[in-house]
């Protein structure tokens, strides 16, 4: 079914209404039909026992192409517990200061929230149950997806902007639990799109609003975000190519990547993440390489455990390493160093050199990140490596940091499979260690 | 007759007992105990110990709460280097001395409470009994020692802390052997954090006084000019223990060879084993004590060597061990990466217990044949080091060193964390499952940090 002409079956009630920008007080919002989400009833809803995404719940509608039924499943379940999810979040937010709140920025993220519960409560609990209604309701769920794609920075920009009114501590704290539980979020609806697209139509239609890039052998390797099939070799190939193209703009230099140790190894994950995390300690490697004059390539390990325990990437730079005094900023989301100049150039690591304004657009193009995680530029803000280690560790990996300052830096990038196996049995990934705390 | 005890100092020692020996500090040696009858204690029973351990001695615990109270003195490898430096006259050795025999008694007396604070079926175990012992006798010789004065003095104090120091010789795999077997009996974390803090008091307590040893025999040898400049000493530029310039990569050179020649006599000598290749920057030196850098490294690249060895039995080449020399300002970082297939998951929890880990059997049945006493070591010893060794001198690290690759004892890299952290360093390991692993060694340069003695005063 075309999605285009199912719009006109959505009720009138479910077209994005306008955001009130400044709207802040805990009073219900109306909308059009009379339906509000009170207080209580968000508070409510938050208390539901948190449901962990698991892997289990990711797979367990089926592989693509899922018929009527386990996709309407899938679709059910989603109206089930997305909810839960963004009250919480809402919660979260509601209970910062008021101070903070009422920042445009965070305020507008706030109401964001608020807006996409709303529109999801407006499908009846247990539904959809026809097919017109799932396609509705996955339209509903693309527009959602794309209303927050721009979260983190226009948060950080809050935050920012508000960085004397709340500890650097309590605002990490904030950030990291708040963006740990988006993952999961975003990836349950996400989930439920790519198992609608993989099931309705072909995956490389024009129309596919997110993208497989066919990094595996092909769609048949999927089962919704999740490629069975993904080779780390590749991804970290296109992101150095992409970084590499930023290193050339920006500096003229760029420099070079070896891979070895196991590049044949393939192992499954959710390539979106793991493009993600890739191209932010890429960043990192070839910025420190072409600031310290290095012509020495950086060297990506591939190391496969045995009986596809997991997969570990090493990415050894010979960029000078990170300070001793910058090291326990790293994991931080270091707003408070920030000056507003840098606020949109500059960036983290140890030692960066002062950012020429003119050069900010192209460094704000440095700071872009390829692939649907997430949507548009983190501009520079430092949450690199802090919120790398929240996608790695999402389903039981880690993230280190070890540093030789005077040479270089050594990263290990530790992820489990997203245990499928021959889809008849289930891993160990995403049911340990998780961080799923929404 | 008066009690020596008044009764609140009864009631106090009776307090200290909370998980310890309710009935073993109290002493009825001649010079102290009071008559029965004015110390009617409620556990003024003698007490047998259990098994084949030997009968402990009553003993006051009031001279021991006294040293307890005082903190130690820390001192750092700066000091250490300065008390050696140019100028050793007299009066500096005999300050040196007082410091070395007032400092030792007070930190055996800390690592004797927190012995009597374990559990009582732990410090019974006959290994860790042995060590109680002692440590107890030592605390109570030194504790007995008057103040030093003179050259003389110095040089009979300097005979008992010779003494000592063999004695102990053996308080290492008689800890190890304790730990293993009782690690069942207690949380292993606890045994862990016992050992951490026995080692590094033991470390602590051996290092000045082996640094005053050597420092003695430099001021009477018979080449010793107070006022010449370089210390000279053999030919090397040791002031004491303590070597200012460590050269990096002759550290590495030497222990590498040491440990593939070990490795290649174990295996047999056709064997191959994998180079060492060094890189980075390789002029680097640093203030350090030699045979702890020694041993550290040797732990790193047999453990290196170790894998590579057998992750690659059935290939013709062996991948080599590469290790990285790296000076910063302040920090001298050794990174030791091998191709050794990394550790497996579930062990890199207990990597780095002493309690915990695989095969403690095995382990158990490997210490006994570590050899224990200086005697040995030289049927061990096949490589002579390049720098003077004095004997007795630290024997307990060499005896280690030099064992046969096949002796696997499972506490490398808890040992060499303590070393390591002793002097503000760290250790670090990272694994490459299916590949290799990293193991960086961080060391400060300046060597002005102190010892890192636990805050209660070691």
């Amino acid at each position: 079914m075309n999605l285009v002409s199912s719009r006109s079956l959505l009720p009138r009630s479910l077209r994005l209404l306008p955001i009130s920008r400044r709207h802040l007080s805990t009073t219900p919002i109306a909308a059009p039909d009379g339906y509000t989400a009170s207080t209580d009833e968000i508070a409510r809803l938050a208390a539901n026992p948190l449901k962990p995404l698991t892997l289990r719940d990711l797979i367990r509608f089926g592989r693509p192409p899922l018929s009527p039924q386990a996709l309407l499943a899938s679709a059910r379940f989603t109206r089930e517990f997305l909810p839960i999810r963004l009250c919480r979040r809402i919660v979260a937010l509601r209970n910062l200061p008021f101070i903070i709140v009422s920042n445009q920025h965070v305020s507008a993220i706030y109401d964001n929230y608020q807006q996409s519960l709303r529109t999801v409560q407006l499908f009846p609990t247990s539904h959809p149950n026809t097919m017109a209604e799932e396609v509705a309701f996955t339209e509903m769920l693309i527009d959602i997806v794309k209303a927050h794609s721009n979260t983190i920075p226009v948060l950080a920009r809050g935050f920012l902007e508000c960085r004397r009114y709340i500890s650097s501590a309590e605002a990490t704290k904030f950030l990291d639990h708040h963006l740990r539980a988006r993952i999961g979020t975003r990836l349950m609806a996400e989930q439920h799109i790519a198992l609608h697209l993989a099931s309705t139509q072909s995956p490389f239609s024009n129309s596919n609003p997110l993208d497989y890039d066919g990094t595996s052998g092909g769609p048949d390797t999927y089962i919704g975000t999740i490629d069975t099939s993904l080779q780390p070799a590749h991804i970290i190939e296109s992101c150095a190519s992409f970084v590499g193209d930023i290193c050339e703009l920006r500096y003229g230099v760029r420099p070079q990547l070896k891979i070895d140790g196991d590049p044949e190894v393939r192992f499954p994950y959710i390539p979106v993440h793991l493009e993600y995390i890739i191209t932010e300690l890429l960043k990192n490697a070839f910025r420190a390489t072409v600031e310290a004059g290095s012509t020495v390539p950086v060297v990506v390990t591939i190391a496969a455990a045995p009986e596809s325990a997991g997969i570990t990437i090493r990415i050894r730079d010979q960029g000078g390493g990170i300070a001793p005094e910058d090291l326990g900023q790293i994991w931080s989301y270091s707003f408070s160093t920030f000056d507003h100049e840098r606020s949109m150039a500059g960036s983290k690591s140890g030692g960066a050199s002062q950012r020429n304004p003119a050069d900010e657009d192209v460094l704000g193009r440095f700071n872009e990140v390829v692939g649907a995680a997430e949507g548009s530029s983190i501009a520079g803000l430092g949450y690199g490596l802090p919120l790398s280690r929240a996608y790695a560790e999402y389903f039981g990996g880690s993230l280190h940091v070890q540093s030789a300052f005077g040479w270089g830096t050594d990263v290990y990038l530790k992820l489990k499979g997203v245990g499928i196996g021959d889809f008849g049995g289930i891993g160990m990934g995403g049911l340990s260690g998780h961080h799923d705390d929404v | 007759m008066a009690s020596m005890f008044p009764f609140s100092q009864r009631l106090r020692s009776c307090n200290n007992l909370s998980l310890g020996f309710p009935r073993k500090i109290f002493s009825y040696s001649p010079e102290s105990a009071p008559s029965p009858r004015a110390f009617p204690l409620p556990f003024a029973v003698r007490h047998r110990s259990f098994g084949s351990s030997p009968i402990h001695q009553w003993r006051s615990s009031v001279v021991l709460d006294s040293f307890v109270e005082k903190p130690a003195r820390p001192i750092s490898l700066r000091q250490l280097i300065f008390f050696g430096g140019r100028n050793l006259d007299e009066r500096r050795i005999i300050d040196f001395a007082n410091y070395v025999r007032s400092e030792l008694p007070v930190r055996i007396a800390h690592r004797i409470r927190d012995m009597q604070k374990l559990p009582y079926v732990v410090v019974t175990n006959r290994h860790l009994s042995e060590v109680y012992e002692l440590y107890y006798s030592a605390f109570d010789a030194f504790r007995k020692i008057p103040e030093i004065g003179t050259v003389e003095d110095n040089d009979n104090f300097c005979q008992v802390v010779k003494k000592t120091l063999k004695e102990h010789l053996t308080v290492i795999p008689s800890l190890a052997m304790g730990v293993l077997e009782c690690r069942d009996l207690v949380p292993p974390e606890e045994l862990d954090r016992f050992m951490n803090r026995v080692l590094r008091s033991r470390i602590s307590r051996r290092v000045i006084a082996e640094q005053h040893l050597a420092l003695t025999d430099t001021f009477n040898s018979p080449f010793h000019f107070p006022d010449s400049s370089p210390h000279h000493h053999s030919g090397t530029d040791f002031v004491g223990e303590v070597f200012p310039r460590c050269n990096a990569r002759e550290v590495v050179e030497t222990v590498g060879k040491h440990a593939q020649d070990l490795a290649r006599e174990a295996n047999g000598s056709l064997s191959r084993v994998p180079e060492i290749q060094i890189e980075g920057h390789l002029d680097t030196t640093f203030p350090y004590i030699l045979s702890h850098i020694e041993y550290i490294i040797g732990e790193l690249l047999r453990n290196s060597i170790q894998a590579t060895v057998d992750c690659h039995s059935s290939s013709l080449e062996l991948p080599p061990i590469k290790v990285l020399i790296c000076h910063a300002p302040q920090h001298v970082i050794f990174r030791v990466s091998d191709r050794g297939g990394g550790v497996p998951a579930d062990e890199l929890a207990d990597l780095w217990s002493f309690a915990k880990g695989p095969r403690p059997q095995a382990r158990l049945k490997n210490f006994s044949q570590v050899p224990k006493m200086a005697a040995t070591l030289q049927e061990l010893q096949k490589t002579s080091h390049t720098h003077s060794r004095r004997e007795g001198q630290d024997s307990s690290l060499s005896t280690l060193t030099s064992r046969p690759p096949h002796l696997r004892l499972g506490m490398g890299l808890p040992m060499s964390r303590v070393y390591a952290e002793y002097w503000a360093g760290s250790l670090e390991l990272h694994s490459l499952e299916g590949y290799g692993t990293d193991v960086f060694l961080q060391i400060s340069k300046l060597g002005n940090k102190s010892e890192q003695l636990n805050l209660d005063g070691v």
